[in-house]
């Protein structure tokens, strides 16, 4: 161990910085972001300390990789996340923001709406997560269901309120004599009934095109079979492409008279080869011949529904008959001509109003927050608090842009944050004396037994002191949140593109219909059940959707997992070692197939695990964690290739890869008992590396670079020099030559 | 390659079936392989594919369905279903011909002397299967049955050998009786002596595989007792003494599995295996289990016993970069059957085989850009391969590098490697 010079008096900055982002994240939307979270859990021995401290945030459409040993507290975190701690868990504080909610302080029946449906979660273990007495595709369509009958009701309803909004901004914005009004609310009303008929319009087509496609990848896989052949379900296979080709005849795909010929063709010959293997090959003609057919209609140009929508219920007169691509343009004219750039305009306005107003009223409510802040010094009344927390929180909600289209988290969870705050500070106030009391008398009694020889036959319960100091800190920094997002609010005012605001807005409500209109039922569930069954690698899902769990073998049923989470189509998905117990071919299938989805759906991910190949595969960034802390935490190429802490350099250096050949670095020990945690860093016990002020102090974030903190003394400037061990030196050297090939 | 080396282990066209109602599971299909003695011999696959069911036959946890077993030169495991197929074709053989020459006689197109000379061939010929392969069950069944008390003779053999010319040449009395003591105690032990011990196994789970009742002491003596080793004192020497060796200490001995780690459970699991002086251990996915860094000492500790008692282990994982670090020889496989095998620079070098391809191109590794870029190679074994007119069979591609393939993709592979 080397000793530190002039280290020990080292004034320890805690630098915000984990918790900050880069500049250039800054502009991205934040999907999720958890601030000192501290959780412990009660149990006989004390308290254990499972998460310290822990805040990060995670953004639209990228994967944060948190990695660790067990109990290095990861699963503890998003467990958090998912509101599904053990029953002995205590949160100390911290808050979770997502979606204008505090997910530490929102009721079960609000976490209803979002577990499984917007936070989706893939177990460890396969075996406790799925229920034993349902067939996977019950479990698999159960969700789409359920969540298919919500989504529509949630869906209008949103589009209510958001285009009453939006009405009512643009009376306010165009000042409000009675024509504006009048012509405002003709124009909401037209969007809202064409919206519709674009949408029923569209379904149609895209039903159709799916058909097609589905078809065509039907008739590649069986000319495949036969040419091999190896064909299993011919006569399925063949019903199946004559069903989805005749959903394939639409208007604007398939006519009906190319195709229904050779349709019928197919069904009489499959008929009459059905049960001799030798002659399937005298139905590749026709197969393909429908496949072009199929194929030629792909290629074809998609016509602007959403203007045509418009023009079919407004117009009054039938489609003119021309190419899809002049026709286009002619509806894409009619349109904005008679509606469309009007109310783009309106909505504009009606926008910039809104916003002038939102940070007029946030500039007068600055002072009020300062001004609350001075009612906690010292001795606050209780009465006088609550009081003015109710006033605050309703001025703050003032504030709020009805327009916003990402809710703003600060504002919406400020009154319950705060009102948690004060109320473990005046819990603190009432009951600390109690404890302490009750804490002394029990110690006295326990103390006297044992002096006269006997054995207690009860534990002492340690005083549940709460620190006022400390609650009276986490209302300040409650208050001084709520003010640095309002001072952002207000500095970023000029550089607000209403336009493309604008437009983000049309395209909302398009959403918000389409979550309308496109509702599942039954078979269209089933449909993509099957379909998801056989994305995530399980051979024959027509026949396994019928099974109960117990007839899968441990991969497979952690398959069927990954699939009923990407079920519900959710919006950040976790993500809990989920290949660990899978073998190489299957596991680089499903990171593949959760790349895919993240990609297509522009989903957040939240990834655990330990094993380092499949982070440097999965994650945008990565936070490594160790003892309820994260220790460094940095982009896949920062912790892979520069690492900083002495962890993440053990865990690299345990690890073969194909080129290792000397002995394997194994960290020595286990993990520290978090009952007792120690004083320092707690890695420094197991750490070669460590410096004598590890063991005393505990090490804050230093900033390495604008997207890489770690939390060692080794990055002080005082510290000296350390090499990286060879194992991973050697390793990144071999790397950085094979990335220049 | 290694010819001069001396075989250990040796299987023989094993196969292991298992009833799923009306099917059969072919988890085990026809699988050769030999290990020399002190290599670590690497089996991966993907889950399914039989690589910890072949580990369990050749210890005998499964009956085997079909071919041998051998250990130290000893068949230890024998299955008797080919040749009871054998006997089956022979009969429906014997069967078909019966039929055609009955239908022949009766029409009239062959006379009675005729049919006689050929119905009495066919059923010489059918007798003769019978025989042979009535021969081969018993034989199968008595090996099956027997290796160990064979073994067992054997070894009381030796200690006869050893100890009779010394007993018969000693003048001195009192040295004699004491002789005739230690030889006694010799034998006693020799008889309990079993091969099925000198091969042993270490299990996936750690916590799953060691009872929670027992003390650490009584989890490792266990194998001991059953051998006969009843001194209290021998036993706790022996057992401290693994202990030390796989890195606890012997105050462990007293605990119970609950209250350890997950990597030092996994040490009690080698512990146990270690005590009998083996010279095969099965190791049957002993690190996935395992956090990276635990993973990091069991490895390192499994290298350091193969180093000091000169063990030989079958190493079965999926985990290619942990087999690739341990192991000498590999061997892949795929649906029951061995596709491909070789030293393991050698595979890692120069894959053939279309499955090693994917399952090779499909290990993350630690490099983020490299990840990145990374591309799977499919595996479709329609696709892949022909084998409806022309079979494949194991072939030696070069030396020491076997692959399951037909004429056609042999001239193929080895116009690949030669490049």
């Amino acid at each position: 161990m080397k000793k530190m010079t002039k280290k020990d008096t080292v004034e320890v900055k805690e630098t915000q910085a984990a918790a900050e982002p880069a500049a250039a994240a800054a502009a991205r939307e934040k999907k999720l972001e958890v601030r000192n979270l501290t959780i412990s859990f009660r149990t006989v021995g004390g308290k254990v300390q499972a998460v310290r401290d822990v805040s990060f945030d995670v953004y639209k459409g990228e994967t944060l990789a948190v990695v660790g040993e067990s109990g290095s507290g990861k699963s503890v975190t998003t467990r958090a996340v998912m509101g599904i701690l053990a029953g002995n868990a205590i949160v100390e504080s911290g808050e979770i923001l997502y979606d204008g909610k505090d997910l530490l302080k929102i009721s079960e029946e609000d976490f209803h709406k979002l577990r499984g449906d917007k936070i989706a979660m893939i177990f460890q273990d396969p075996m406790s997560s799925l229920n034993p007495i349902m067939k996977v595709g019950t479990q698999l369509t159960e969700a789409m269901l359920l969540k298919s009958r919500a989504n529509v009701r949630e869906s209008r309803a949103q589009f209510n309120e958001k285009l009453k909004a939006l009405e009512n901004a643009m009376n306010l914005a165009m000042g409000g004599d009675e024509q504006t009004k009048q012509n405002n609310k003709k124009r909401c009303g037209d969007f809202d009934t064409f919206e519709y008929r674009h949408l029923a319009l569209e379904k149609e087509y895209l039903s159709a095109r799916q058909g097609a496609i589905e078809a065509t990848d039907a008739i590649d896989r069986l000319l495949f079979e036969i040419e091999k052949n190896a064909v299993k379900r011919f006569k399925e296979i063949s019903a199946e492409i004559h069903r989805d080709a005749a959903r394939a005849v639409h208007e604007y795909v398939v006519t009906d008279e190319s195709i229904t010929p050779l349709l019928d063709a197919l069904k009489e010959k499959s008929d009459e080869i059905e049960k001799s293997p030798e002659r399937y090959g005298e139905i590749s003609e026709t197969l393909t011949k429908i496949r072009d057919i199929l194929n030629g209609a792909l290629e074809k140009i998609q016509p602007n529904f959403f203007a045509m929508g418009y023009y079919e219920q407004f117009s009054g007169q039938p489609l003119p008959q021309m190419e899809t691509q002049q026709l286009n343009a002619y509806l894409r004219k009619y349109l904005d001509d008679n509606f469309m750039l009007e109310f783009i305009d309106c909505a504009k306005k009606a926008l910039v109003y809104s916003e002038t107003e939102c940070v007029k009223a946030k500039r007068e409510l600055l002072p009020e927050l300062d001004s609350a802040k001075s009612m906690f010094d010292g001795e606050p009344d209780k009465k006088a608090v609550y009081a003015l927390i109710k006033e605050l929180s309703q001025k703050v909600m003032n504030t709020v842009n009805p327009l916003d289209l990402v809710k703003d988290s600060a504002a919406y969870t400020f009154r319950s944050s705060l009102k948690s705050a004060v109320d473990r500070y005046f819990d603190g106030v009432a009951h600390n004396s109690k404890e302490q009391a009750r804490f002394d008398k029990e110690t006295e009694k326990y103390e006297k037994l044992k002096q006269s020889g006997k054995d207690p036959d009860f534990k002492l319960v340690p005083a549940n002191i709460i620190d006022l100091d400390l609650a009276r800190e986490n209302i300040l920094r409650v208050i001084e949140r709520l003010k640095e997002s309002v001072q952002a609010r207000i500095d970023g005012e000029d550089k607000i593109d209403f336009d493309a605001k604008a437009v983000a807005m049309v395209d909302f409500f398009k959403e918000k219909a389409s979550g309308v209109v496109n509702k599942v039922t039954k078979a269209i569930a089933r449909h993509r059940a099957l379909k998801l069954l056989e994305e995530v690698g399980i051979p024959e899902p027509y026949k396994r959707f019928n099974q109960y769990p117990f007839e899968f073998s441990g991969g497979m049923r952690q398959r069927i997992v990954i699939a009923i989470a990407l079920a519900a189509n959710p919006d950040i998905l976790i993500c809990d070692e989920p290949t660990t117990a899978l073998d190489v071919t299957i596991q680089s299938q499903i990171l593949e197939l959760i790349n895919r989805i993240k990609a297509e759906r522009n989903l957040t991910v939240i990834f655990i695990t330990h094993d380092l190949g499949v982070v440097a595969n999965m994650a945008d960034r990565i936070a490594v964690m160790y003892a309820g802390k994260i220790v460094e935490t940095g982009t896949d190429e920062d912790v892979f290739y520069r690492p900083a802490h002495p962890y993440t350099w053990a865990l690299l250096s345990s690890m073969p890869d194909l080129d290792t050949s000397e002995k394997l670095e194994a960290i020595p020990g286990t993990p520290p008992n978090m009952i007792f945690p120690p004083v320092g860093d707690a890695f420094a016990p197991r750490n070669k590396y460590a410096l004598k002020i590890d063991f005393e102090q505990q090490p804050p974030m230093f900033k390495i670079s604008d997207t890489h903190y770690a939390a060692t003394w080794l990055l002080h400037p005082d510290a000296p020099k350390v090499e990286l061990p060879k194992i991973v030196s050697d390793r990144i050297s071999r790397m950085s030559e094979v990335n220049k090939k | 390659m290694s010819d001069n080396r001396e075989v250990l282990l040796k299987v023989e066209h094993l196969e292991q079936y298992f009833k799923l109602g009306k099917f059969v599971n072919k988890a085990v299909d026809d699988v050769n392989f030999e290990i020399y003695k002190g290599e670590v011999f690497g089996l991966v696959g993907e889950s399914g594919c039989g690589k910890t069911t072949t580990g369990r036959s050749i210890i005998r946890l499964y009956d085997v369905t079909g071919g041998s077993v051998y250990f130290k030169g000893q068949r230890i495991c024998a299955g008797i279903a080919p040749y009871k197929r054998e006997i089956k074709r022979a009969k429906a053989k014997y069967g078909a011909e019966m039929k055609q020459i009955n239908k022949a006689k009766k029409s009239g197109e062959i006379s009675e002397e005729e049919w006689l000379k050929r119905a009495s061939k066919a059923e010489e010929e059918l007798l003769k299967v019978m025989g042979e392969q009535t021969e081969n069950i018993s034989s199968a069944r008595f090996d099956h049955n027997n290796c160990n008390r064979l073994y067992a003779e054997s070894q009381m053999r030796l200690v006869d050998e050893k100890y009779k010319p010394l007993i018969e040449n000693e003048t001195d009395e009192t040295k004699r009786a004491e002789l005739e003591k230690e030889y006694k105690q010799q034998l006693r032990l020799a008889k309990k002596d079993r091969i099925m011990n000198k091969m042993q196994m270490i299990f996936q789970d750690p916590i799953a595989s060691l009872d929670p009742r027992m003390t650490v002491r009584e989890i490792i003596a266990e194998g001991l007792t059953i051998r006969g080793i009843k001194d209290r004192a021998t036993v706790d020497e022996k057992v401290y003494e693994v202990l030390r060796l796989v890195g606890l200490v012997p105050e462990h001995a007293g605990r119970y599995p609950h209250e350890f780690s997950g990597g030092q459970r996994q040490r009690i699991g080698i512990a146990r295996a270690v005590i009998l002086n083996p010279e095969l251990i099965i190791a049957d996915e002993p690190v996935s289990a395992l956090d990276v860094s635990v993973q990091a000492q069991v490895i390192n500790l499994l290298n350091d016993l193969r180093r000091e008692l000169g063990l030989t282990i079958l190493f079965i994982a999926h985990n290619l970069s942990v087999v690739k670090y341990f192991s000498d020889r590999i061997a892949v496989m795929y649906f029951g059957k061995i596709v491909e095998l070789a030293t393991s620079e050698e595979l890692f070098a120069h894959p053939l085989h279309p499955y090693t391809k994917s399952l090779l191109s499909a290990i993350p590794v630690p490099d983020p850009l490299a990840e990145k870029k990374r591309r799977r190679i499919l595996y479709n074994p329609i696709a892949s391969h022909d084998y409806s007119t022309d079979k494949p069979t194991m072939r030696e591609i070069s030396k020491g590098h076997f692959i399951y393939c037909n004429d056609e993709e042999e001239a193929r592979y080895r116009a690949e490697l030669e490049k």
